[in-house]
């Protein structure tokens, strides 16, 4: 089962995203800002990144960018309420592999993955 | 037609000063010590105007005035206040039906010579209108119909609410000019040029919100399975220090963040408890104990905040060719005057007067309604109308997957 860091700031939206990928995926961190994001991520090198973009601290298309740094092989999808064009180009930038707007439902989440991680 | 920033303040200031003026009249034939509590100018679509008015029932009058402005004005109290204020003019004067119709079109009539008076001087011309016409009407139905406006939906309404100090009864002064006469009389009045909105920019930016809104609404439907649609927006312009009384004295659960960009500014999202509670249990996996808010519909309330947020201010970025970035959404739960005094206070540094802009949503299916108010920097929201192609405004929305081929 592939390995996913959950990094966003809403207890919510982890919670929820947890529920979404439990069963095919093993969640190996829940972070909350950019800046844990980037240290569980060089800690463990999960097999893909699941990235909200409005976190304090950091945001994640700041992380995205430093993660891409250490590893350019490392995948991250933006799992967002920003649906802004210039927002989702800075993501592309920052070497982002998908995009997902919230509020999303299951099969969305599950497309978006086999899109940049395929089973 | 531009309008300026000066004129509009400066029309705000003359509808202001004409309900006090109203308010005094008040107080002169019944004691009634009265004040002014909010008056604002609002851009918004002919089928919303008074629709913050549904669901009660008024009594009031009726003018039509015609010279430098023309159009109706209304003078309305909610009905069950109708005795009360005939007895504070006359002994017994609700005992008697014809009597208290009488009085109460006596009251209007005095209170709106002096609310139009003060118009006339100030533009300096006559305004003439038309005897008082008493009314008993429900809901928005009190108000006259609105204007005519050419090929623009949305038109200007002058609202002023006056409230009777230690009673809990208001007074509400509509005034709905006809477009053209309104235009001349603004045009007129514009000291400089440079800080002037080009109308039909703020209407299509007022267009760009209600898109918002109903993104945000649709947000709403898909996190909690409530089908909810968006009512009202409205884009408002008033005196900083008027902007935490239109939200009122109600409790409200929600979110308050702060977005940079052009324009920058406050944006709230507010849910009354019931509604709070009712919209973060519909977005639960599994039924909830105990009654009222805990954590986790508190955390359940931020995300759908930030949610609705970006649905709301994703379209303005879309059309505008820029982004709007927000700080991540801090919840709230207080009277409304509190939540919004702190953030009018910041705006308030750089500015006397400020846009409010104003959107509703509701469901039928369970008590459940939310309001979203934004408050942008004056100066930043007149650059990004400058930026405002009008040809983009449909082009609300990003497409991800050609973005990311």
């Amino acid at each position: 089962m592939p390995d996913v860091l959950i990094a966003d700031d809403s207890e919510f939206m982890r919670n929820l995203l947890r529920e979404i990928l439990e069963e095919d995926h093993t969640i190996v961190g829940e972070v909350e800002n950019g800046v844990e994001a980037v240290e569980v991520y060089k800690e463990q090198t999960p097999d893909l990144v699941m990235m909200d973009i409005v976190m304090p601290i950091r945001d994640g298309i700041e992380a995205t960018s430093e993660i891409k740094d250490s590893n350019p092989n490392a995948n991250v999808i933006m799992c967002t309420s920003v649906g802004q064009e210039e927002k989702m180009k800075e993501a592309v930038k920052a070497g982002a592999d998908g995009y997902i707007t919230k509020p999303f439902q299951k099969p969305s989440v599950m497309e978006a993955i086999e899109d940049v991680v395929p089973s | 037609m531009n309008v300026d920033i000066q004129s509009l303040g400066t029309f705000n200031q003359l509808a202001h000063e004409g309900a006090k003026q109203a308010t005094q009249s008040l107080a002169q034939m019944t004691g009634i010590d009265a004040v002014v509590d909010v008056t604002k100018i609002t851009l918004l679509d002919r089928a919303d105007i008074g629709e913050d008015l549904a669901g009660r029932d008024f009594v009031g009058v009726q003018f039509e005035y015609e010279g430098v402005l023309e159009g109706d004005t209304v003078l309305v109290f909610d009905a069950e206040s109708a005795d009360t204020i005939a007895d504070a003019l006359m002994a017994g004067a609700s005992d008697d039906p014809g009597m208290a119709q009488s009085a109460v079109k006596e009251i209007g009539n005095i209170m709106m010579s002096g609310f139009i008076d003060g118009w006339a001087d100030y533009l300096d011309s006559t305004i003439d209108h038309s005897p008082p016409e008493y009314i008993e009407k429900s809901g928005a139905a009190v108000l006259p119909e609105a204007p005519e406006t050419g090929d623009h939906r949305q038109v200007f309404v002058f609202k002023s609410e006056i409230e009777w100090v230690g009673e809990s009864v208001n007074f509400y002064i509509y005034m709905l000019p006809e477009y053209e006469p309104l235009a001349e009389a603004m045009v007129e009045s514009v000291d400089t040029e440079g800080d002037a909105i080009p109308i039909d920019k703020l209407q299509t930016f007022n267009e760009m919100t209600t898109k918002g809104t109903q993104q945000a609404a649709d947000n709403v439907e898909m996190m909690t399975g409530i089908p909810t649609e968006a009512e009202v927006t409205q884009i408002s312009f008033a005196p900083i220090e008027d902007v935490p009384k239109q939200i009122g004295t109600d409790t409200y659960v929600g979110t308050v963040v702060e977005f940079t960009g052009v324009p920058s500014g406050y944006l709230m999202v507010l849910f009354d408890e019931v509604s709070a509670v009712n919209v973060a249990e519909a977005m639960m996996p599994v039924e909830m104990d105990g009654d009222g808010l805990d954590d986790q519909h508190k955390a359940a309330i931020e995300e759908l905040g930030n949610i609705m947020t970006s649905g709301f201010v994703d379209g303005w970025a879309n059309v505008l060719q820029t982004s709007v970035d927000h700080t991540p959404p801090k919840l709230v739960h207080d009277m409304g005057r509190a939540i919004v005094d702190p953030l009018a206070a910041q705006v308030g540094q750089h500015q006397e007067h400020a846009f409010i802009i104003d959107s509703k949503m509701q469901t039928d299916d369970i008590e459940f309604s939310a309001e979203i108010h934004a408050l942008p920097n004056e100066q930043e929201l007149r650059a990004a109308l400058d930026d405002l192609d009008v040809d983009r405004a449909d082009e609300t929305e990003a497409d991800v997957e050609q973005i990311f081929e």
